[in-house]
């Protein structure tokens, strides 16, 4: 009897740990999308006002935050500082294929993310603070469609982690 | 060795391929060599002060223009992206005036198709032309003209060198900004505090605020600033006792000028003109044509870059002539 409430117990804590730690990735992405914002600003700032190269104004942006962002900026820095790619955007790219795939952040999010590769320091100030406003617009979409999925779903995966380990329980025992 | 030779800093700016090519030439036109030439879809050339040489793929000096490696569009791309160090927007200011100076104060000239608003260039696009000029900091360039400069006992006197493009009158400039800054023992000169106005960043080469050529100990760099404005500052912020500014034209220049000498404030600067004559047809400088300046210095090639032809002092009158010293 001691046996299986103990090992029922070890059960339901286990998947409702799980659906705990699922509930905290999906906020992770949030997490990293509003991260990236903060980056991009200062990334903005450092451009048009500072109108500081690329390489120096990447690796100054990305000692101010740690995680995948952090070190996918610093990446590209080093990329372009080093000369092992002759425009931004396929350094940009590389980075974010080897860097953000490994984070929480999703398909649509990268994509979008290496989308602003193609733009970034080919034009003139005025151009590039432009590119930002509209990198911010469909930034704040996935930002939206990011916390919503975490009302919606972050909620559902931790009760769900809880009761499916309650019904293993009962069905086994 | 190596170090002295100062085209092998401008490779950093061109694509690997091309900058190979152009390392394998013999030291001795590597030593020679002003300017590399990247044109569209036309032979990569190298010229130096007396030759001309298109470069075969395999690194060879050739002189038929059809043997010579032809340059693509892509490695223009990669040069521009390579030169603007991948940030057109942190060259604005120079694409606009036509050239970028990089680190080691060398000049990339660009030309493509400009963008005009409102009778400006707003910018350059499609760049299929781009120069890489190499910057030699000659020191020593001021020795024989220093003494000419030298108001006893121990000031100078307001100068204007006068030179055709290529002839060396930003070297003449920053040597003397050097000697003058640092003082000099051979002949008895105290130094004193100068204030550059380095509006294209090609005097002092000045890259993240750091002067890459010596330009002297008492030396403050004004680096990237309007001329005019420039002028008018550094006299009310660093209170120079020389100031030095290079390529005056506009009237604008001639009007800081005028403030400077008015402050007591002694002023080196350049002009471009083959002689004396060219400057005084100048209808925007008319205010300091006379007067203001103390001595004029005119440089050509004829013997050489930054061959001295001669000085004169504020009259006019020759203190120097280097067709009467082979008479």
């Amino acid at each position: 009897m001691m046996l299986k409430i103990v090992g029922g117990l070890l059960v339901i804590s286990a998947s409702g740990l799980l659906g705990m730690v699922y509930s905290y990735k999906l906020s992770l992405r949030y997490r990293e999308l509003a991260n990236l914002r903060r980056l991009m600003q200062m990334l903005e700032t450092e451009v048009t006002y500072g109108a500081t190269p690329l390489p120096a104004a990447l690796f100054s942006v990305s000692k101010k935050a740690e995680g995948p962002i952090g070190s996918f900026f610093c990446s590209i820095s080093r990329c372009l500082s080093d000369r092992s790619f002759y425009t931004v955007r396929e350094a940009w790219n590389d980075s974010a294929e080897s860097i953000l795939t490994q984070s929480s952040l999703k398909r649509t999010d990268i994509d979008l993310i290496k989308s602003f590769g193609s733009i970034l320091g080919c034009s003139d100030r005025e151009d590039q603070k432009k590119h930002f406003q509209l990198f911010y617009i469909q930034l704040s979409h996935q930002e939206d469609a990011a916390m919503e999925e975490i009302k919606r779903s972050a909620k559902m995966y931790r009760s769900l982690g809880f009761l499916l380990g309650i019904a293993v329980f009962v069905v086994l025992a | 060795m190596k170090d002295d030779i100062k085209i092998l800093e401008v490779l950093e700016y061109l694509p690997k391929h091309i900058g190979a090519m152009i390392a394998k030439l013999p030291e001795k036109i590597l030593m020679d060599a002003e300017e590399i030439r990247l044109r569209l879809a036309k032979p990569l050339c190298v010229s130096g002060s007396n030759a001309e040489l298109f470069i075969a793929a395999n690194g060879y000096a050739v002189s038929a223009a059809e043997e010579a490696y032809f340059v693509s569009e892509d490695d223009l791309k990669r040069a521009l992206q390579l030169t603007c160090n991948y940030s057109l927007y942190s060259v604005e200011e120079e694409l606009r005036n036509g050239f970028i100076t990089v680190s080691g104060g060398h000049r990339v000239g660009v030309c493509g198709r400009t963008v005009v608003d409102g009778g400006k260039v707003k910018t350059l696009k499609d760049i299929s032309y781009m120069n890489f000029r190499v910057a030699k900091q000659v020191l020593g360039a001021s020795d024989k003209v220093s003494g000419y400069l030298l108001q006893p006992p121990d000031g100078i006197y307001n100068t204007l060198i006068i030179s055709p493009p290529q002839c060396g009158k930003t070297t003449l400039l920053r040597d003397l900004v050097r000697r003058l800054s640092s003082g000099s023992k051979d002949i008895p000169f105290k130094g004193m505090k100068i204030s550059l106005v380095d509006e294209r960043s090609e005097i002092a080469a000045c890259s993240m605020g750091i002067p890459r050529n010596d330009v002297g100990i008492r030396t403050d760099v004004l680096d990237g600033c309007p001329k005019a404005v420039g002028i008018i500052m550094v006299i009310r912020s660093m209170s120079p006792e020389i100031v030095a500014t290079d390529e005056i034209g506009r009237s604008e220049d001639a009007d800081a000028i005028t403030a400077a000498v008015n402050a007591g404030v002694k002023v080196i600067t350049t002009i471009h003109g083959s002689n004396i004559t060219d400057f005084l047809n100048k209808q925007d400088l008319k205010r300091i044509q006379k007067g203001v300046f103390e001595r004029y210095v005119v440089l050509s090639r004829k013997k050489g870059v930054g061959t001295l032809e001669t000085v004169l002092d504020g009259e006019f009158n020759a203190l120097y002539e280097r067709s009467k010293e082979h008479l």
